[in-house]
């Protein structure tokens, strides 16, 4: 018996200790609000207090940002869209799995159709009930083909013409192939936000804890406090402002002066001068990575030999000491580092400028010039390129660099840029490789297509176990890490600042600031 | 040609007018100059609209791809194309765009669908207040230092005015911009707010506290040139015989300044100052980043960013349009202010 139920998971976890992973959390019936990270977290002090406004200080917006789920791209757009609306599941700060509008998501034995039982009680910003017909509606609206949205990669394989109905809650959502995965890829920003039928995006209505107020795109964004929301006591704040900013210096000077009362995505530069004006940080552990991706399917990457020539070349504590002040967690050139299907025990892949010359040399390129194309996509990004440059050329690596607008890198030549970077947030494994390392990944950036890695997810989808799943994975990052495309010299850390009033505040390893997006947990004293 | 040469009268209805046109020219040179001036000045407006069309094809990518960003699927790509009608030939964008401007609708944003009057009309107030007020403090300081320096050349005054707007001339706008935040707002006094944040919906005048930073700094920006026009064109003035002729009249040093020396240097001073106000409109962005403030600059920084075409162009015609204004209305006013020049040629 295959088949995964609640009972019998959390009885394998007591019987044999072990590894309970993102399914163990989500197995934890319904999740409890106030045994969250964010209410446990250090930094807070005293009973929470409910009222007040938050001035939020934000970077990343522009004119084009939006309040449509299906549309979302910056930070600023993921942290509406999080307050605004809720999806099935959700991750804490601590990157931890639970049930948020989901009370049960069930697969059938072969992981093809899943049964998805709805919270009750749980009504929109209009008053209005959430049912099965809700949700129905809003997985339609993500995989509509004329105008998909973000998260339809995470549904991919779903019949979406033979979902049905089971009760006013409940619903089957059968997929054309096994995708016992399927709860934690809706586990991050990009994820299934659910909306009532009819939704208008032009008038956002969703379920969570906030409502929207008003909206000028990169401007300002005002959320006020949803009095009827299923989980209360939350949200604590009355009212929430969030002031766009363009510019590092004008926001910290804002949280510095006190006219905003939260910063985040701050660089390590700015500690000293937040902490030292008797303001504070928050420095997360975050699970996003901003990789180095190197073409598989290109000259000189083709050669094995050459990708981890690459690997080898670049000092992994040096990088992350000048470019994030040491603030981070060294990568071994797998993702997905909070996952609890990653694979600790692979050895530590080291600086080593001299293997890597005579790999190079074994592969036919002693001397070897190649253009690095970089910008400023995302913090730091252009200095790991600066600092890649330098130290690869210690293995006779010539790395030129190329710094193009962050439009033009997402421009016609994204995903097909020989040598470049990117940024991702963090999501777990499976879904991380669905979204980059399969030949029919949207964003494989590394042309990366490897037949036994290819089978070997498709078999992690099809088991339910998930301690086989997790060996799968296990198996899957040995290829990663002897063959694949990725560079991940680290995780950086995120760091975020506020005034010491505010509380709540705990460190996210999601790599999303507060709280992974989590506003409801937060309060001013 | 010989046969036009060999007709001793021009033909009676058009040359009739174009005399008249001449003689009505030559009776009203300001008045005739302000019509060619201005018929030039929408030639060149019409003419940046296509240059700056042509500039933005020539960006790589378009607005769809900005808007997606990383997460630009081809299906999500193809989609937003067509929903932007961005797979339409050039001229038939760049016609159907000129066709709505003449009707007064300058169209919609490719980045949010909203009307791109109504997108960019709020931030044109709030820079347009900011350009305005720091032309106002900067001359009026500029205006009565130099005044000052002149009357007391080469005195301890006129030295220490001068080698400060020297100095300030040096310095780029984000210094002067973060000097004034450390010492008013963030280090040593907390007086005044370090971002100026105009809610979205609010007039920038709602809150001056807010204005002062960055007009003092734009204001602080220009005025030494001003101040050194101003010095200048004075001096000039009080060597002058008319004036010595005055002096010698006996009549009061401040009567000199104001009356007599004043008015005659400022044509010199009202071009300057027009060049300034021309600078301000571009310079602005700085301080607008620097400020956080919500203004056309950082709106226009924004457009280009994410190939939001109509934009681009409304936010470039209305800075144009700006430019052959202010051009024309410091001519008109030099032309005014000097009775030498005024007059018939």
């Amino acid at each position: 018996m295959s088949l995964i139920t609640r009972r019998s998971l959390l009885e394998n976890a007591a019987k044999g200790g072990l590894a309970l992973g993102a399914g163990g959390l989500i197995a934890a019936s319904s999740f409890p609000a106030k045994s969250s990270a964010a209410t446990t977290g250090a930094s807070t002090s005293g009973t929470p207090k409910t009222g007040g406004t938050l001035h939020a200080g934000l970077t990343g917006g522009s004119s084009s940002d939006t309040c449509d789920p299906n549309t979302i791209v910056n930070n600023t757009d993921y942290c509406r869209a999080a307050n605004l609306y809720e999806g099935l599941v959700w991750l804490t700060a601590d990157a931890q799995m639970y049930y948020r509008l989901a009370e049960e998501m069930t697969p059938n034995k072969d992981a093809t159709v899943w049964t998805i039982r709805l919270r009750q009680g749980v009504t929109f910003h209009n008053g209005k009930d959430l049912t099965a017909d809700d949700l129905i509606f809003s997985i339609n609206r993500v995989v509509n083909p004329k105008s998909p949205g973000e998260a339809a990669n995470a549904l991919h394989g779903i019949i979406a013409s033979r979902m049905k109905k089971l009760d006013n809650r409940t619903i089957t959502v059968p997929f054309s192939a096994p995708y016992s995965t399927f709860p934690e890829s809706l586990a991050n920003n990009i994820t299934v936000y659910i909306v009532p039928v009819g939704f208008d995006p032009k008038k956002p209505i969703g379920t969570g804890p906030f409502k929207l107020q008003s909206f000028t795109p990169g401007q300002q964004t005002i959320l006020a406090r949803n009095a009827n929301y299923w989980n209360a006591p939350l949200p604590y704040l009355d009212q929430v402002i969030m002031t766009d900013f363009a510019d590092e210096t004008s926001q910290v000077n804002a949280l510095l002066s006190g006219s905003v009362d939260v910063v985040n995505l701050l660089s390590q530069s700015t500690i000293g001068s937040v902490t030292g004006e008797g303001k504070k940080v928050v420095i997360s552990d975050g699970g996003g990575w901003n990789p180095f991706t190197m073409r598989v399917d290109q000259a000189p990457f083709t050669d094995v030999r050459v990708r981890q020539a690459f690997r080898l070349a670049v000092d992994r504590e040096a990088m992350l000491k000048t470019v994030f002040g040491g603030h981070g967690t060294i990568g071994n050139d797998i993702f997905a580092i909070w996952s609890p299907d990653y694979d600790h025990s692979i050895p530590q892949r080291q600086y080593d400028p001299e293997q890597a010359k005579s790999l190079l040399k074994a592969a036919g390129h002693e001397k070897l010039s190649i253009t690095l194309v970089t910008g400023d996509i995302a913090q730091g990004v252009i200095n790991m390129a600066e600092v890649y440059a330098q130290q690869a050329s210690a293995a006779g690596i010539n790395a030129k660099l190329s710094e193009v607008t962050v439009t033009d890198f997402y421009g016609p030549n994204y995903l097909k840029w020989v040598f470049a970077q990117d940024y991702w947030y963090y999501a777990p494994y499976f879904p991380q490789v669905n979204q980059a390392t399969l030949p029919a990944s949207p964003f494989n950036e590394c042309h990366f297509d490897n037949p036994k890695y290819n089978s070997l997810y498709t078999q992690g989808l099809a088991t339910l176990n998930v301690n086989l799943r997790t060996e799968i994975a296990h198996e899957m990052q040995m290829i990663d890490y002897n063959e694949g495309g990725y560079i991940i010299p680290f995780f950086p850390a995120v760091i975020d600042g506020y005034l010491p009033n505010v509380n709540g505040i705990v460190e996210s390893k999601t790599g999303s600031s507060f709280n992974n997006w989590d506003l409801e947990h937060i309060w001013k004293s | 040609m010989s046969a036009a040469a060999e007709t001793p009268l021009p033909a009676p209805g058009p040359g009739r007018t174009r005399r008249s046109a001449r003689a009505w020219s030559r009776r009203h040179p300001v008045a005739s100059m302000v019509v060619v001036r201005i018929a030039l000045g929408l030639l060149t407006i019409f003419a940046v609209s296509i240059v700056i069309f042509l500039a933005t094809q020539a960006l790589p990518g378009n607005a769809a791809y900005a808007v997606l960003g990383h997460s630009a699927t081809p299906q999500r790509l193809a989609a937003l194309e067509a929903q932007l009608h961005l797979n339409r030939p050039l001229t038939s964008q760049y016609g159907s765009w000129i066709g709505g401007v003449l009707q007064g609708n300058f169209g919609t944003s490719l980045a949010n669908g909203e009307s791109v009057s109504s997108l960019i009309g709020p931030r044109l107030e709030n820079s347009a207040v900011l350009v305005i007020g720091a032309g106002i403090v900067g001359t009026l300081l500029a205006g009565i230092l130099g005044l000052i320096a002149a009357a007391r050349r080469d005195k301890l005054f006129d030295h220490i005015a001068s080698v400060i707007a020297l100095t300030v001339t040096a310095l780029p706008e984000f210094v002067v911009a973060i000097a004034l935040v450390i010492v008013f707002s963030v280090n040593l006094f907390h007086i005044l707010p370090a971002v100026s944040v105009i809610p979205p919906g609010t007039s920038p005048l709602s809150d001056l506290n807010a204005l002062i930073l960055p007009i003092a700094t734009l204001a602080l920006v220009i005025a030494p040139y001003i101040f050194r026009m101003v010095r200048g064109a004075m001096i000039e003035a009080l060597e002058s015989d008319y004036v010595e002729m005055a002096e010698l009249k006996g009549i009061p040093r401040w009567r000199v300044l104001l009356v007599h020396a004043l008015p005659n240097s400022l044509p010199p001073v009202i071009q300057v100052v027009g060049l300034n106000l021309l600078y301000l409109a571009g310079g602005i962005v700085v301080v607008e980043y620097v400020f956080n403030y919500p203004g056309i600059g950082a709106a226009l920084v924004d457009a280009v960013s994410d190939r939001d075409i109509p934009t681009i162009q409304f936010i470039v015609l209305i800075l144009a349009a700006f430019y052959v204004f202010v051009n024309i209305t410091t001519d008109v006013i030099a032309l005014l202010a000097s009775p030498r020049r005024r007059a018939t040629r």
